[in-house]
Order: C-alpha cells, then sequence, then structure tokens
C-alpha cells in the first residue's frame, strides 16, 4: 500500500474506533472516553489535510489520473463525516447532557453490548496479552479501552498485557457478555 | 431488525427509537462497504433503504422529544438525545456517500478492496458446505458471533439476500455469509462452514 492508501487505512479505522468508544462514554456518561474520542476527531482532521493536500499534489502530476484520484477524497469525506458524528455523540457527554437513563438504556439494549469488567486476581485472563487471548475471534468481544489506575489505555494493541485490577470496557454480541464477565472474575476458566 | 418485528414509528417510545438508531447506524457502514467490497447493487440499495429509515426515525424522535418536554430541564436533556439522533443519522447518510462510490468504475476504484483487507476487522464472505455442522442451525443456536467474533453483515440463501439477519434465522447449506471481524476469526468461521472442523456447541444456547 502507498502512503495516501496507509493514511486512508488510519482514517477508516480510527473512525470505527470513534464511533465504539462515542457509544461507550455515552453508555458510562464517561468525560474521559468522550475527551478521547474529540482528541481523535482532532487527530483525523489533520489526518484528513493531509490526504487531501497529498491527493492535490498528485493530481498535479498525474493529471490523467484525476478521476481515480477523486474516488479517494471522495471515500476521506465520507470517513471524515462518520468520524464528526462520533465526535458529536461524545460532545453530548461533554456538554452533561449524557445523564438521560434513556440514553443508557437503548445503548443496553441495542444489538451489540457494551460490557464493563474488572480483571480479578482469580482471572485467567491475568497477565496474558490481547494477542495471546484473541477475545476477539473466541467470544466476539472487542476491547475499545482499559482503565488502569488513573488512566485509560485507548485501542489496546496485540501486545498489552491485561493485569489484575483493570477495568475492560468492550464490545460484542449479547450472548457472549456473561462469558466474557466470568472470564474476568474468573468464573469461567475454559478458554 | 427485522421490519416485521417493528411498531409504528410512532408507537416507538425514545428509547425504542434511539436503539434502532443506534443499531442501524453500526451496520450500515459494514454493508456500505462490503457493498464496494462486492459490487453489489443489491446491497447498496439496502444501504439506501436504511438511509430513509433513518430519516423517518429521526423525524419521530423530534416530534416525540417536542411532545415530552415540560420543562426546561426536560428540554435540555431531550435536546442531548436529539443530538445523538442526528447523529447516528449522520452517519447513515455517510454510508450513503460511500455506496454512491459504486457509480465509479470499479477500476478507478482499486485501492478500496485493498483498504478493507487491510482493515483491523475485515469483511469476508464464506459459503456453508453440505457437511458443515452450522447447516441446519440458527445464527441464535450456533452463536456464531460469540463463537468466532465473526459478525454476519448479509446473508444470500436460496431465497435471496437477507441483510442485518435476525437471530433466529437458519443457515442452509449452499448459503453465502457475509461477515465481518477479525483474520483469525474469519480463518475459524471457514473452517465450521466448510465442515473441516466440528462446530463447538454450547450447551445452554437455544433457540430464543
Amino acid at each position: 500500500m502507498n502512503r495516501i492508501e496507509n493514511m486512508l487505512l488510519e482514517l477508516k479505522d480510527t473512525s470505527e474506533y470513534m464511533i465504539d468508544l462515542a457509544y461507550s462514554s455515552l453508555l458510562y456518561n464517561n468525560t474521559d472516553l468522550a475527551e478521547e474520542v474529540e482528541f481523535l476527531e482532532r487527530k483525523m482532521d489533520d489526518l484528513s489535510d493531509d490526504i487531501q493536500e497529498a491527493i492535490v499534489n498528485l493530481g498535479k502530476q498525474q493529471p490523467e489520473e484525476i478521476a481515480r484520484f477523486s474516488v479517494i477524497l471522495r471515500l476521506q469525506m465520507a470517513i471524515e463525516d462518520i468520524a464528526n458524528a462520533a465526535a458529536s455523540i461524545a460532545d453530548v457527554v461533554l456538554r452533561g447532557l449524557g445523564n438521560h437513563p434513556v440514553i443508557q438504556m437503548s445503548i443496553q439494549e441495542s444489538e451489540v453490548t457494551i460490557e464493563r469488567t474488572i480483571i480479578k486476581p482469580e482471572s485467567v485472563l491475568k497477565d496474558r496479552s490481547l494477542g495471546e487471548l484473541r477475545l476477539g475471534s473466541h467470544c466476539g468481544m472487542y476491547v475499545i479501552a482499559i482503565k488502569r489506575g488513573e488512566n485509560f489505555i485507548y485501542r489496546p494493541g496485540r501486545d498489552e498485557v491485561l493485569r489484575v485490577g483493570d477495568v475492560l470496557i468492550a464490545k460484542g454480541p449479547d450472548d457472549a457478555a456473561d462469558y466474557f464477565i466470568g472470564l474476568a472474575d474468573g468464573s469461567e476458566t475454559d478458554i | 431488525m427485522a421490519d416485521e418485528d417493528r411498531p409504528d414509528l410512532e408507537d416507538m417510545t425514545v428509547q425504542e427509537l434511539l436503539t434502532e438508531m443506534k443499531d442501524i447506524s453500526e451496520v450500515i457502514v459494514d454493508l456500505a462497504y462490503a457493498s464496494l467490497m462486492y459490487n453489489s447493487r443489491a446491497m447498496a440499495s439496502k444501504v439506501n433503504e436504511l438511509e430513509d429509515e433513518m430519516e423517518e426515525l429521526k423525524y419521530a424522535m423530534r416530534v416525540k422529544a417536542l411532545l415530552a418536554a415540560r420543562t426546561k430541564e426536560d428540554a435540555r436533556e431531550l435536546s442531548g438525545i436529539l443530538q445523538i439522533a442526528s447523529a447516528a443519522d449522520r452517519i447513515s447518510h455517510a454510508a450513503g456517500e460511500i455506496v454512491d462510490l459504486l457509480d465509479v468504475p470499479p477500476e478507478k476504484r482499486p485501492f478500496i478492496t485493498n483498504l478493507i483487507n487491510e482493515s483491523d476487522e475485515k469483511i469476508r464472505m464464506v459459503r456453508v458446505s453440505q457437511g458443515s455442522d452450522m447447516a441446519g442451525n440458527t445464527i441464535a443456536k450456533l452463536g456464531v458471533e460469540a463463537n468466532t467474533g465473526m459478525k454476519i453483515i448479509a446473508m444470500k440463501n436460496r431465497y435471496g439476500w437477507i441483510y442485518d439477519p435476525d437471530d433466529d434465522v437458519k443457515i442452509r447449506a449452499g448459503d453465502d455469509l457475509i461477515v465481518r471481524g477479525t483474520e483469525d476469526g474469519g480463518n475459524r468461521l471457514a473452517d465450521f462452514a466448510s465442515g473441516r472442523i466440528p462446530w463447538e456447541f454450547d450447551e445452554e444456547a437455544s433457540d430464543e
């Protein structure tokens, strides 16, 4: 993949992550999570500017390829819209309007569930990396963020090792939630 | 979100409307990318249909919210909910913009398939073979997503396409599933679907 494609990939993955994080911030009415969405939105703006600049430069060099380049721009703009929408969701929390029980209930009732759970000392997840555990392909639960002490780790990578006391925020199908919580509290040992 | 299960918009509560909008906002983007990946007009029209539905939901939500506000505090809180509804609607329009790219000939957009293949969560298609344990079982009974992490965003069976299929839909041999998730989850599902490995049924799973 070339540089522009890589930037576009980053833009796409981040936009999807922002939606997950924005809905999580609503569910827990949590300003840390909402601020991270806002932070990512600013990053997305910069990345979008870079992509547009690169495309314009390429267009000057290869005018015959303009049609192909314009597709990239159109996709970039659509993805940026998604990111802006995510930021607008998080903004509800930052404005202090995220406290309405209807908001929390509507997210709990939805097809994609978001769960928050703490790693207990007896958990099979402790001291193992996310890459080793592969929770996503194993039970469909994707870890969105980890709260460790006072700090959040956003978009944790494969190398992130889970520790006792970590609070995991994860999304996935409803029927995986109990199993996932069981893994974290130690009542479920089969992984 | 099967249409036949849904009550009239006017009978839905603010919470039900918001849940529906959130669900659509999550599946519509996946469907949009999948339509580009498989060059599917049918999938693109489903995206447009969901986009229209989202618009209806948004207006129904506004009416409900305006009727519900009695005090300034109500109005403040409901304005937050309306903002979420607008955001979900904006996501659906972005998905509409993505499927508009289908009008561009595929050779002018070769990078898109690449882009989707390189993403954190990938989209792929698997076919269910005769010898697979999946054949003859519902999505709920299998717990497809809980067992593989792969979400079925669309499927094609002998009757045609089903988008964002409900849990009670039965999978049969010959069905094509368009799924989204990680690479190894996809590989695992492909192994189950081909019958190479037996499905690990969860005793507690039911058809409900």
